[in-house]
């Protein structure tokens, strides 16, 4: 490390030519002609005269960014969802209205899926917790630190497979020629094939296939942090093994849980492809009723743009709410 | 821990992993089925889908075109990723928690809402669906990603190296781009294979925000709609081993650069 800063530490002194040899060949040749050139020069003692400078510089552009690109389309969204009209025509003049919200809570075809996507995206995120949970928890605890790296590795390769070819796999597991039919039918359990496909069924364990590393990961960081110690001490003080985990394991992991089960659900509402490929008209969900609006050919834009605010004002609230729960027991856990 | 308590847990692991694989191992196996039609069982075994797929002009410029879009949108994603990731690092001001949760926003959108926000904003600018585009949007949704994993890394900067550097008489921007930057590239490979491979399999904003041109996955999902086929697990084979490689080399590099295994 020490040899390592002796080093740049002549390279750079060669830049402004302090007279180090070695630096004088290595520095001029590149760096030291750019730092030197009269052009950078200009440039430099343009950008950098005062820190204050520097430092409106180093943070105007982010600011700028997260600005027009990362708050910039939600707002435009949210504008878009109180016009009559998006995009306008030449000519016509746009008015403000509330009938794209009206719309969603006239009619049963919009309400159902939206809350269907709720429930669907909760139930699926305890489904994913339930089921990641003691993965995660012998991952962290039962596992040797020095291979937890691999086995942890061997879960993640999956999950860089994209969403599209992953619902395929799906499919092909489910199918009425499926694995597992056919896997039951040699068990000799069925006779003709269980139609799995396009239903919540189907559906439930695409998602769950597709989220599940988003809960796991939270969970494993959270479990690692665990110092082994504090279950030890229960131990000793007589505590069983329930008891270690329902009183120190779970509410010492409830961060993890927290983040894990946010993401899981903000993600599960937004699945579209999934939906599509693997669910039937029962399990419609708020995505595919969002995208409608935007195949058609008409102009309804509009009411797509309100019914995706309401969608993800909702889905945020909850999350929100969820989060401040978790908190407020994790207080309760530190006192 | 008991031994029973263990066994249990370990066998709950092996489950998920099986979870996690059976479905993938059968869809490569059903790329070497000879029939058109998918399902167990299989009787006789083929190549001839790979081939196909070799010669699939549709499916070639689709991958390209999928390459296209990752690199030119990770380039972008990097370069503000890195810059915001800096500023963050640096000296406290008023608002700084206000950008870190602003920089985060992209990727806690759920993917649909992000798609067609998208869609209205190009409008909003006159971008037509296409190419541009997907980039726009891809190189946002990505931006998270990149200030995190580059925030980690440039928290372990020993604050020495640039306070020598200035000492030597570098300018910041001299500075940044002979320490910081070499210090940063672990995380700039990691971060760069993970953004690729994010829009590399992205679905829906490539499918709001396209033109004609279809990208991979548009195109497969496009070929699941019209019937399944022996052809997309082949395509679907040659995606996730390469995905698969990628994502292990970048998971490694940034978890070695975590544990501070791996030094500038």
């Amino acid at each position: 490390m020490s040899g390592k800063v002796q080093t740049s530490a002549a390279t750079l002194a060669g830049e402004r030519g302090a007279g180090n040899r070695t630096g004088e060949r290595e520095g001029r040749s590149f760096w030291g002609a750019i730092a030197a050139s009269q052009l950078y020069q200009t440039f430099s003692n343009a950008l950098l005269s005062s820190p204050r400078r520097q430092f409106v510089i180093l943070l105007a552009f982010p600011v700028l960014w997260v600005l027009t690109q990362h708050l910039g389309p939600m707002l435009q969204m949210f504008y878009v969802s109180f016009v009559d009209a998006y995009p306008v025509s030449r000519g016509y003049e746009q008015q403000f209205t509330f009938d794209n919200y009206a719309r969603f809570f006239g009619s049963a075809i919009f309400v159902m899926p939206f809350f269907r996507t709720l429930a669907f995206a909760a139930t699926l995120t305890l489904a994913t917790l339930v089921l990641t949970y003691p993965v995660a928890y012998f991952l962290a605890r039962h596992v040797k630190r020095s291979n937890q790296m691999v086995f942890l590795l061997l879960l993640l390769i999956p999950f860089w497979v994209g969403e599209i070819v992953r619902t395929y796999a799906i499919m092909i597991l489910l199918g009425n020629n499926g694995a597992v039919n056919l896997a039951l039918k040699w068990l000799g359990l069925i006779d003709r094939p269980i139609p799995f496909m396009y239903t919540g069924f189907s559906l439930s364990v695409g998602i769950i296939y597709l989220s599940a590393l988003y809960m796991l990961l939270p969970l494993y960081s959270a479990l690692e942090k665990l110092p082994r110690s504090y279950t030890e001490a229960a131990a000793d003080l007589g505590a069983g093994p329930w008891t270690r985990f329902w009183k120190v394991t779970l509410p010492l992991s409830l961060e993890g849980i927290s983040s894990g089960a946010t993401l899981v659900f903000l993600i599960s509402t937004g699945y579209y492809a999934t939906p599509v490929l693997l669910g039937g008209p029962s399990t419609t969900v708020f995505a595919e009723t969002i995208a409608g609006f935007f195949h058609t050919a008409g102009d309804e834009w509009p009411t797509g743009a309100a019914f995706a605010c309401l969608m993800f004002v909702t889905a945020l609230a909850i999350s929100l709410a969820f989060g401040r729960l978790m908190t407020r027991l994790q207080k309760g856990v530190r006192k | 821990m008991t031994r029973h308590t263990r066994l249990v847990m370990s066998m709950i692991y092996w489950a998920f992993v099986l979870y996690i694989f059976v479905p993938l191992i059968l869809m490569i196996t059903m790329g070497f089925k000879d029939s058109k039609f998918i399902g167990f069982p299989i009787r006789s075994w083929t190549l001839d889908w790979y081939v196909e797929v070799f010669k699939d002009s549709e499916v070639l410029s689709a991958f390209g075109y999928s390459m296209l879009i990752g690199v030119s949108s990770t380039l972008i994603s990097l370069v503000v990723g890195i810059w915001i990731a800096v500023l963050l690092n640096g000296r406290g001001f008023i608002g700084k928690g206000l950008i870190y949760g602003l920089t985060l926003l992209p990727a806690l959108i759920p993917g649909i809402i992000s798609a067609i926000s998208f869609r209205i904003y190009a409008q909003l600018w006159g971008i037509p669906p296409g190419t541009g585009a997907i980039i726009w949007c891809h190189a946002v949704h990505n931006v998270p990603f990149v200030m995190l994993i580059v925030a980690a890394r440039l928290s372990t900067l020993p604050k020495s190296h640039l306070d020598a550097a200035q000492d030597l008489g570098a300018d910041p921007i001299i500075a940044f781009l002979r320490v910081t930057l070499p210090y940063l590239r672990p995380a700039l490979i990691g971060g760069g294979i993970f953004c690729m491979l994010i829009s590399f399999d992205d679905f829906v904003r490539s499918f709001f925000l396209g033109g004609y041109q279809p990208t991979l996955p548009v195109l497969i999902f496009a070929k699941l709609r019209s019937g399944m086929s022996p052809e997309i697990n082949a395509i679907a084979t040659v995606v996730l081993v390469l995905t698969g490689l990628l994502g292990i080399w970048a998971e490694r590099t940034t978890r070695r650069m975590k544990q501070g295994k791996l030094q500038s």
